[in-house]
């Protein structure tokens, strides 16, 4: 099969046909020399019979002429019989002037070949004057009188047989001359299209990508030339291509990072939007209600205090003057302190109040993602918890268990509540007519350095379609509901982008559990810092390439 | 004026050429250089009034009616065929010149064509040959033959010679001489010397190494090795004498017919070195 392969390219290939020219060429022209040869030949042949044969036949008729006209038939046949006796004639006639047959001489070899036939006047010369002429002083007239005719008839089977042997001769000189000179067109073109060959094998190595391959052509012909402008363009377009591949790596790092950035905006964004939706509306009605209320208790502090500050000496002096009283059961003396604190603590409290308030204010509005170098994530449940307290309805039990001596971890707090709100969320939506339990726990696990904040429900549970698409931005099964589907996609992104892990565990009907794994701060702040740098770059990255 | 002259002329012209008053008729057979230059030799020899009529421009009855209207003195026949016409004019005295075998009869003479046997007879003397053959139709030049048998055994030549009666039969002849002769005498005999025989003549003297002597100048360069050739100018002169003795009175009978009393001798030396001979007598 390879063989026959080979074979087949080599027929296709470009000194094959040139080879095949050449000799074919060569042949044709071989054969038309050796044609015009033969033909020349073969007319000098005839050509030269004929002559012979006229020759002969025009001596026959000189020497004929006397005995002719002495009408010495012995003599005629004795010359025609002489005359026969050469190879080539057959047949020797002679006629007189009358067409009278004077003598005829066969030849006894009986060839029936090609003949020609020969006829030759015998005259008698024209120079030869009558006596009576003669003296008269005529001149000789040099007109010659026909005294009779010689008949040659000529055998040219010899003609043929020196042709066929001509024939043979050139055939095989021909056929020998083309064998010899293709063998060398072939070695010639061996040689010539050897380099050929290897320019080709060099620019098909170059064409199929090896930009490195040189053509090795020695020489300063045609072919080494091309080789050389060859192996430049080689090398240029190898440069190019290092330039191209260091210019795409960095383009390429350009937009990784690009897309990175615009990620990270457009997440940060979506964060924003989602925690608009989810808890902004939530937080500033709350705020306002809680504000309002808030304020008129801390304006009644203030009055009281104040309207305190002006009736104790009223009281002090009715003391003095009256002893000691009770107010509400204690003595005045002590409820005078107690009332005046009291009043401070309400005062106290109620400004508390405000600046919670104002602190999910600035929850709703502000710029979450600072990140904390010592995060309790007790603290972020403790406050995702206070947020979402008012959403709890009452057939909703809560159960939390936060695990004491959990390490701090580097990260946003207000990130971490965000994944949380959102996972408790989903846990309370869950529960079929708001009614179940809601757990959330926090541990650390040693093992793998890592804190856990657990959120378990008793809720419908996730079927395996939705499971494999949970974490698809805009996927929601309460769309309906006011579900946007983002939840847990920027939780996971928040949690992956603190170098953790988001895992959801559920059968239908069987309740969920969502882990949130998050890594414990290292021993040394600083190289951890670092290394939650370096981590936040690589998830990220991760995050990139899953997608 | 012109147109007068040229009328003149044209009348001149037209009119039938008065025959005017002469001596001589010259009867030529047909014009032909040889015979022209005998005719200039006779009017050299003659100072008569002649008149020359050429054969070949007239129809035969014209001839004689112009002979038996014109009235000349004599008529000088240039060839034989003038010489036969001339002889139908009985009362005139002809003189032949020109002819190669006239026949003689009464009032009729001339110069022959033939020189006499003498002149060649001592030209194989010159030549130191004594046996020479020669080759002759008796009915044509019987007579000439004779004579040069009378005058070579006056000389001491033996004659070997072959009668033929055909011009073929000449190389055939020829042949039965070999071996037999010192050297051969070509005689204008038409059937022994004809034109296709020429030839046997001159393969026979190189094949036997043997000259040929002959009787015109043309043979010489064919092989023969002397030519002793007449001279037709002296012949015409020789004949304008004859007519002028003639006229002055002398009767016909009193003219016997003459040889050509010039004889052109010629020799082609190749030849004659070939055959190793020397001295040839003029
Ligand atoms: N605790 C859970 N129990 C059952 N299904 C859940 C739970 N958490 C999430 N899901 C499913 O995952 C989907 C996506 O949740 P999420 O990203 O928070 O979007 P949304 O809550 O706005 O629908 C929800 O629509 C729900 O079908
Ligand atoms: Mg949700």
């Amino acid at each position: 099969m390879k063989k026959s392969s080979r074979i087949s390219s080599y027929l296709k290939s470009f000194s094959f046909r040139l080879y095949l020219i050449f000799s074919a060429t060569i042949a044709l022209l071989t054969a038309a020399f050796a044609l015009v040869y033969v033909i020349t030949e073969s007319h000098g042949y005839r050509t030269t019979l004929e002559r012979e044969g006229k020759l002969m036949a025009t001596i026959l008729a000189q020497n004929a002429r006397l005995p002719l006209f002495a009408e010495n038939r012995d003599a005629l046949s004795l010359m025609a019989a002489d005359t026969v006796r050469h190879s080539s004639v057959i047949e020797v006639s002679i006629k007189s002037a009358e067409g009278q047959l004077l003598t005829e001489a066969r030849s006894r070899k009986e060839k029936v070949g090609e003949t020609i036939d020969m006829e030759v006047p015998i005259t008698s010369p024209g120079q030869m004057l009558s006596p009576e002429a003669a003296l008269l002083g005529r001149p000789p007239s040099g007109e010659n009188r026909v005294i009779g005719q010689v008949h040659l008839r000529l055998d040219t089977s010899g003609v043929r047989d020196q042709l066929n042997n001509l024939l043979i001769a050139s055939l095989a000189i021909g056929t020998l001359f083309w064998i010899m000179v293709s063998l060398l067109c072939y070695q010639i073109l061996k040689r010539a299209t050897g380099s050929f060959k290897l320019l080709l094998a060099g620019i098909e190595e170059i064409g199929s990508g090896h930009l490195s391959t040189r053509v090795d052509l020695p020489g300063d012909d045609e072919l080494a030339r091309s080789a050389n402008a060859i192996n430049a363009m080689a090398a240029s377009l190898e440069l190019r291509e290092l330039e191209n591949l260091s210019l795409q790596e960095e383009l390429l790092k350009a937009m990784k990072l690009e897309v990175q950035e615009e990620k990270k905006r457009v997440m940060a964004r979506l964060i924003q939007t989602n925690k608009m939706t989810s808890l902004g509306l939530l937080l500033s009605s709350m705020a306002h209600e809680i504000n309002n209320p808030n304020a008129s208790i801390r304006f009644s502090g203030h009055m009281i205090s104040k309207i305190w500050a002006d009736v104790v000496p009223l009281l002090d002096r009715v003391r003095e003057e009256e002893g000691d009283f009770y107010l509400g059961g204690v003595p005045f003396k002590t409820a005078r302190t107690a009332l005046s604190e009291n009043a401070a603590k309400i005062v106290e409290n109620s400004e508390r109040i405000a600046r919670v308030v104002q602190g999910l204010r600035e929850y709703g509005v502000g710029d979450g993602s600072r990140l904390r170098p010592n995060l309790n994530v007790n603290d972020a449940v403790t406050a995702a918890l206070s947020v979402l307290a008012c959403q709890m309805k009452q057939n909703i039990q809560l159960k939390t268990s936060l695990g004491t001596d959990l390490p701090v971890i580097v990260g946003s707090q207000q990130q971490i509540e965000q994944v949380l709100i959102n996972l408790i969320m989903n846990a309370m939506q869950a529960l079929p007519n708001a009614c179940g339990e809601v757990g959330v726990v926090t541990r650390f696990d040693q093992k793998s350095n890592e804190v856990v904040v657990e959120v378990q429900d008793s809720g419908i549970g996730i079927g395996a379609e939705t499971m494999e698409r949970l974490f698809e931005p805009f996927f929601s099964t309460k769309l309906d509901r006011g579900g946007s589907g983002l939840g847990l996609y920027i939780s996971q992104f928040i949690v992956a982008e603190h170098g953790g892990r988001l895992l959801l565990v559920s059968e239908p009907g069987q309740g969920t559990l969502a882990r949130v794994l998050l890594p414990a701060k290292a021993a040394d702040a600083s190289l951890g810092e670092v290394v939650a740098a370096k981590d936040h770059q690589h998830v990220a990255d991760a995050i990139h390439e899953a997608r | 004026m012109p147109v007068l002259r040229a009328a003149l002329i044209a009348v001149l012209l037209l009119l039938p050429l008065p025959a005017l008053a002469y001596d001589i008729l010259v009867l030529q057979s047909l014009h032909e250089k040889g015979y022209d230059e005998a005719v200039r030799g006779a009017r050299r020899g003659s100072n008569a009034t002649m008149r020359t009529l050429v054969l070949s421009d007239y129809v035969e009855t014209d001839i004689t009616r112009i002979i038996r209207e014109e009235h000349p003195r004599v008529i000088i026949a240039v060839g034989e065929r003038a010489l036969a016409v001339a002889e139908k004019a009985r009362n005139v005295p002809v003189l032949y010149m020109m002819a190669l075998n006239p026949r003689i009869r009464q009032g009729v003479t001339g110069v022959a064509m033939l020189l006499d046997p003498s002149r060649y007879l001592s030209v194989f003397n010159s030549m130191g040959v004594q046996k020479v053959g020669v080759i002759y139709d008796p009915n044509r030049s019987g007579a000439y033959l004779r004579r040069a048998q009378f005058a070579a055994r006056r000389a001491g030549i033996e004659l070997i010679t072959r009668e033929v009666r055909v011009p073929k039969e000449t190389p055939a002849v020829l042949e039965s001489l070999r071996g037999k002769v010192e050297a051969l005498w070509m005689i204008p005999d038409v059937t022994a010397v004809s034109p296709a025989s020429t030839e046997a003549y001159f393969l026979f003297s190189q094949s036997q190494g043997v000259p040929v002597v002959t009787f015109a100048e043309v043979y010489l360069s064919m092989g023969g090795a002397v030519s002793l050739g007449i001279d037709r100018y002296d012949i015409g002169k020789q004949v304008g004498e004859m007519a002028e003795s003639l006229l002055a009175g002398t009767p016909i009978d009193e003219l016997p017919p003459q040889s050509p009393r010039k004889a052109l001798t010629r020799t082609n030396d190749g030849v004659l070195r070939r055959l190793k001979i020397s001295g040839t007598g003029g």
